[in-house]
């Protein structure tokens, strides 16, 4: 009999044929693989607010701002903007201290305010680009001029799936605009580590599909009579010699007919009780369509999926007022709040928040500094900016960094992107400069030559 | 200039750091890649009879040395099915054989499909797109007049360095008449394609971007060097300082590859624009212009009737609600006129391409920050690789690097490209990292015959067709792929090449296949069917995509739009498009399986040739079973086969159509179908 180590050799394909000699073995390529230490958190469930929600505005109190409406900003903007602003603009909502922590929330998330004590709040993330494209490619990959592998990517190359029929890494509704699907790409990571996108950000939730997942014509019965069929043809084919490579193709087709009925299963919410229905936001129009999405993270999270992207962006570029700063984010804000303080109170109660890390982010902040005429707007600002992030092994009700006196620049405990980064798969139980992939005879890996780990809020 | 503290820090620090960065261009020219190509003698083998070209003999020499012997010659049907793929991407004609190898490859190559299944290989390398990707995903809407000179230039076999020369200063060469003058400058098109931050605010940022883009892919492509590496520091294991990098980048900054910075940023394009497209244009606007007048004119006397029937002082808001019925409909004739002239807009003629800007050299950024100047650095060629004279202030000194490039005597060049060829016959090259000839990446598996295949070409003219006889001509070619028990234990991995190797069917041919096997494939050469409006973003905020692919063209005219790449293209390891890639990956992965299982296209293939096997009325259903083997894998079944297809197709389900079409996408997700033994 062949051995494993005897497999591995016989194969010519480098790297790639490890996945292929796993699926021999009845094994998904994209097994469960060990972290390089004791993991605080086991996934992450990703919620993206697109086009850049307002620190300020949201969860970062900025008094002297509020003192200050209508000055100038007593400090120089940076050299290169997005669009040019005017003087101080005090944020249009009021703050309320919640929890025993006393964190600050504005009035746009009365309801994820609740959970404050189970946040940790990092308001002195910065990157690097002023649009949005490049903040996103940024965010996402942590590079805005070269195509590099996706953050799920890396996590899925780094971990696995602890599911056998589904993929490590999916993303529902994401936006095809500013980056696409390089946002959830592999790159040069090979296919399998790439996210599966669910539908994407100009359809509905309740539509959203994977590509190719259903059977526009044939039984389920049908369909297993032409892959038994199938099978005889590629063993007759084989012809008793044994090859990895035809064999993982024979073995790939039983997965993708598994696949066809655990995807479908998790998106079917049906079997989710009316009381979850309405944590989530389920029985309201508004809040209807980010609320599945939050759901079915929930449910892909449960089922082991390493790596749930959720977007919050429909065929508009979601947050980004430049103008109509009251009308949009109150919307926006409306839309989310509810769905976001339904998921965190599941996960909680279903004892999953301890090993699952909730990340909060837009693609940046925005400019304190007001933008046109109307004393209505804000400009892109990725200097400074607020991320949160709940439970797998961070302080809840905790804030670590700030922005200047006014929220223009991150000014302590600051944390590029680079860092967000190493501090998630450090959650994850891996050292991000141990996590490399070699390609065109250089090791990449996720940070390149950068990021620090922000122990400070580690359990 | 008053130094303050604080840059005086700032200097002692950059010298400190450049002091330490020192690279040692003479230890690192010692490196395999860049000693000249020496022809070597051809070694001496003890199985003469096997050989049939030199390639053989290296081989051989190789396989002898390690005690193996090459595998027995691949069954004809397998060899010829290998042929067609490797020269046209397609199958061969069902029931056909072949009679001469060697003037079946002549022949092979002698058609339009050569040089499409040729050009998408080149296209892989160019990091070709049809859209911008990455933040603004703006319209290529011209770069297919590049592809079809890729593929006009493997067709006519056009000399590699010629080519080479074309497509980074094609515009600087002399020209010969109008046609050639246009397809020169189309070539620079390489230069042009790459994905650009056309939003980035920093303008300055912008620009060295691109550059950087341009000097990578150059590198990569060309030279199988990371020149990109040096951009921020000096190269950390090529002999590459950032003072060549710069030099390198002098040469792009002193050529115009941008029309404007401002956001959105847009590409410099070449005007093929006729004084007769003008006057057509011309012409055509002013056909606009007219109706504009006539709609005007009529609108102005319906109004006035209107007045006058309801005996109006005012017009009333949205008056033309009020018009009779017969002026409703003939303004609703007048407008639909003008909007057919205005959506049918006269496009001048123009490409993707580059042209000469002020000569001006760059200093070097330190840490690649443009924000922090360092030394001029006079433009000048990598000096590992050359003697690094300084280019005169006269000119861009781009067509001498490309004629640097593609000089015989310049080391990488001609290794690169046989490699690449190799690459694209074998699935491996003899150098396993063929964008990569610097010191990660890999070294050759047969140093001597990459150096005698570098030699040969560049003797024959550099010409790839040639090449491509010479490699399909080898025994090592024609060899089964099956291993036996010795080459198992002692080649594993085939890297001495005791076999052919197995392959899987790539994303194109696979697609082609499809659509040939059932009689649906256009074989129209050139040209675009993509309309789409030049620099309009194909994704803007919404996510909708307004691209399709239901085109029966072949695969390499279906448009390829960066983030977003053609589902099939993207499950079959299309390589990203954004990057230099001569090395596509092999995976196998479920979606793909999905992808046979449940895809539309896939099922109207099959469905299509359902519907043809039961319109040939005089078939019973074993001679159908022989019709659809002899279709799909150009042999006839066994009795066994025969039977137990015929058993499926009366299982499967009442309707016959359906179940004919069941048996036919068995088939066509075969192993038997997919993959080239």
């Amino acid at each position: 009999m062949m051995t494993r180590r005897d497999m591995l050799q016989r194969t010519s394909l480098g790297f790639g044929s490890v996945a292929l000699t796993s699926m021999l073995h009845g094994e998904n390529p994209l097994a469960a693989r060990r972290s390089h230490f004791r993991p605080r958190a086991k996934r992450v469930i990703f919620l993206f607010m697109k086009g850049g929600p307002a620190h300020m505005d949201t969860f970062e109190y900025k008094p002297l701002l509020q003192r200050d409406h209508g000055k100038p900003l007593p400090f120089a903007k940076p050299k290169v903007t997005f669009a040019a602003t005017g003087n101080l603009l005090a944020s249009p909502w009021k703050f309320k201290k919640y929890g025993q922590c006393g964190h600050q929330v504005s009035e746009l998330f009365p309801n994820v305010a609740r959970h404050v004590d189970d946040i940790c709040f990092l308001h002195g993330v910065h990157g690097t680009n002023p649009a949005h494209g490049g903040a996103l490619l940024k965010l996402h990959t942590g590079a805005d001029n070269f195509v590099r592998p996706s953050m799920g990517a890396w996590v899925s190359y780094g971990l696995g799936t602890e599911n056998a029929n589904l993929p490590a890494f999916v993303t529902i509704c994401p936006t095809l605009a500013h980056g696409g699907v390089n946002n959830w790409g592999s790159a040069f990571l090979p296919a399998h580590y790439a996210g599966t996108p669910i539908g994407n950000a100009s359809i509905k939730a309740k539509d959203a599909k994977v590509h190719h997942i259903k059977n526009p014509k044939w039984t389920p019965g049908q369909q297993r009579a032409q892959l038994d069929f199938l099978k005889q043809l590629n063993h007759d084919h084989l012809g008793g010699v044994p090859n990895p490579i035809l064999e993982s193709r024979i073995n790939s087709f039983e997965l993708a007919f598994r696949m066809q009925t655990a995807m479908p299963e998790i998106q079917d919410i049906r079997g989710e009780t009316g009381a979850t229905r309405k944590l989530y936001g389920l029985d309201n129009a508004v809040t209807e369509d980010f609320g599945r999405q939050c759901l079915m993270a929930r449910r892909f999270a449960e089922r082991g999926v390493r790596f749930v992207q959720v977007s919050h962006s429909d065929s508009k570029v979601q947050w980004d007022q430049h103008g109509n700063l009251r009308k949009g984010h109150t919307e926006k804000a409306s839309e989310v709040d509810k769905p976001i303080s339904g998921l965190l109170h599941d996960l909680k109660a279903r004892g999953l928040l301890d090993d699952t890390l909730v990340v909060w982010s837009g693609e940046f902040g925005r400019t304190p500094t007001v933008q046109g005429s109307g004393m209505d707007g804000r400009d892109h600002n990725p200097w400074g900016f607020t991320m949160w992030m709940a439970g797998g092994g961070v302080k809840g009700g905790f804030s670590f960094g700030a922005t200047d006196d006014y929220g223009f620049y991150a000014e302590r405990d600051k944390m590029h992107i680079h860092d967000v980064h190493a501090t998630i798969l450090h959650l994850l139980g891996i050292d991000h400069e141990q996590l490399t992939y070699r390609y065109s005879g250089r090791d990449f890996r996720l940070t390149d030559v950068f990021g620090n780990v922000a122990k400070e809020i580690l359990t | 200039m008053k130094m303050t503290a604080r840059m005086l820090v700032f200097l002692l620090v950059a010298t400190a750091l450049s002091a330490a960065d020192k690279i040692d261009l003479a230890k690192g020219q010692k490196h395999w890649a860049f000693q000249p190509v020496k022809k070597p003698a051809l070694p001496t083998v003890k199985n003469k009879a096997w050989v049939k070209t030199p390639i053989d003999q290296f081989i051989l020499a190789r396989l002898e040395k390690a005690g193996l012997q090459p595998a027995p010659a691949a069954a004809p049907r397998d060899l010829q099915r290998r042929i067609h793929y490797a020269l046209r991407g397609l199958p061969p004609v069902p029931n056909s054989k072949i009679v001469d190898l060697k003037s079946e490859i002549k022949i092979q190559m002698a058609t339009p499909q050569y040089g499409e299944r040729w050009a998408r290989h080149w296209l892989d390398v160019v990091r070709y797109a049809d859209s911008n990707g990455l933040d603004e995903n703006a319209a290529h809407a011209n770069a297919w007049r590049y592809r079809d000179y890729v593929v006009t230039s493997f067709n006519a076999d056009k000399p590699f360095d010629q080519f080479v020369i074309e497509q980074i200063a094609g515009d600087l060469l002399p020209t010969k008449g109008e046609a050639a003058r246009r397809e020169q400058r189309i070539a620079t098109g390489f230069l042009s394609l790459g994905p650009k931050v056309l939003a980035e605010p920093d303008k300055m940022k912008m620009e060295m971007d691109i550059i950087d883009e341009q000097i990578d892919t150059l590198g990569k492509a060309l030279l199988g060097l990371t020149l990109g590496c040096a951009r921020c520091h000096d190269h950390k294991f090529d002999p590459i300082p950032t003072a060549d990098y710069y030099a390198l980048a002098g040469i792009f900054k002193s050529t115009k590859t941008m029309d404007s910075l401002k956001t959105i940023a847009k590409w410099h394009e070449h005007s093929f624009a006729t004084p007769a497209h003008k006057k057509l244009k011309e012409k055509h606007e002013a056909l606009i212009a007219t109706q504009k007048k006539v709609v005007n004119a009529f609108t102005a006397k319906a109004n006035q009737q209107l007045l006058v029937e309801l005996k109006l002082e005012k017009l009333p808001t949205n008056p033309e609600g009020k018009y009779s019925k017969t002026n409703q409909v003939e303004l609703a004739k007048l407008n639909s006129t003008l909007k057919r002239l205005e959506a049918d807009v006269y496009v001048l003629p123009s490409a993707m391409g580059v042209e000469d800007g002020n000569a001006t050299n760059l200093p070097i950024f330190v840490r690649g920050n443009h924000e922090r100047p360092g030394e001029i650095q006079p433009r000048h060629f990598p000096r590992a690789l050359s003697d690094g004279k300084p280019i005169s202030d006269k000119v861009s000194g781009r067509l001498e690097l490309a004629q640097w490039i593609a000089n015989r005597n310049n080391p990488l060049t001609a290794r690169v490209m046989v490699n690449r060829v190799w690459r694209w016959h074998f699935g491996r090259g003899l150098v396993t990292t063929p964008d990569n000839f610097g010191k990660l990446g890999v070294k050759p598996s047969h140093p001597e015959l990459l150096d005698w295949l570098a030699a040969w070409f560049v003797e024959n003219g550099w010409s790839v067709k040639k090449l491509n006889a010479l490699i399909l001509n080898s025994a090592t070619f024609q060899m089964s792929s099956m291993p036996n028990a010795a080459a198992l234990e002692i080649d594993p991995t085939n890297v001495l090449m005791s076999r052919a190797p197995l392959r899987r069917m790539e994303a194109e041919p696979l697609r082609d296949s499809l659509l040939q096997i059932s009689g649906q494939l256009d074989l129209k050469v050139g040209g675009t069917i993509w309309t789409f409006e030049n620099y309009k973003l194909v994704f803007n905020h919404t996510s909708e995509d307004a691209t399709t692919y239901n085109s029966n063209r072949r695969a390499i005219y279906l448009p390829v739009i960066r983030n977003h790449v053609y589902d099939l293209f993207e499950l079959f390891d299309f390589p990203d498009p954004g990057t230099v890639n001569g090395n596509r990956a092999d995976t196998t992965i479920a979606p793909q399986s999905l992808y046979l299982m449940n895809s539309p296209l896939v099922h109207r293939t099959c469905a299509t040739m359902a519907k043809q096997l039961l319109a040939e009325k005089k078939l019973n259903n074993t001679e159908r079973v022989e019709w659809l083997y002899v279709k799909v894998y150009n042999r006839k079944p066994t009795a066994n086969e025969s039977k137990r297809a015929v058993a499926f197709v009366n299982e499967f389900c009442q309707e016959r159509q359906a179940s004919w079409q069941a048996l036919c996408q068995a088939l066509v997700s075969s192993n038997e179908f997919l993959y080239l033994k």
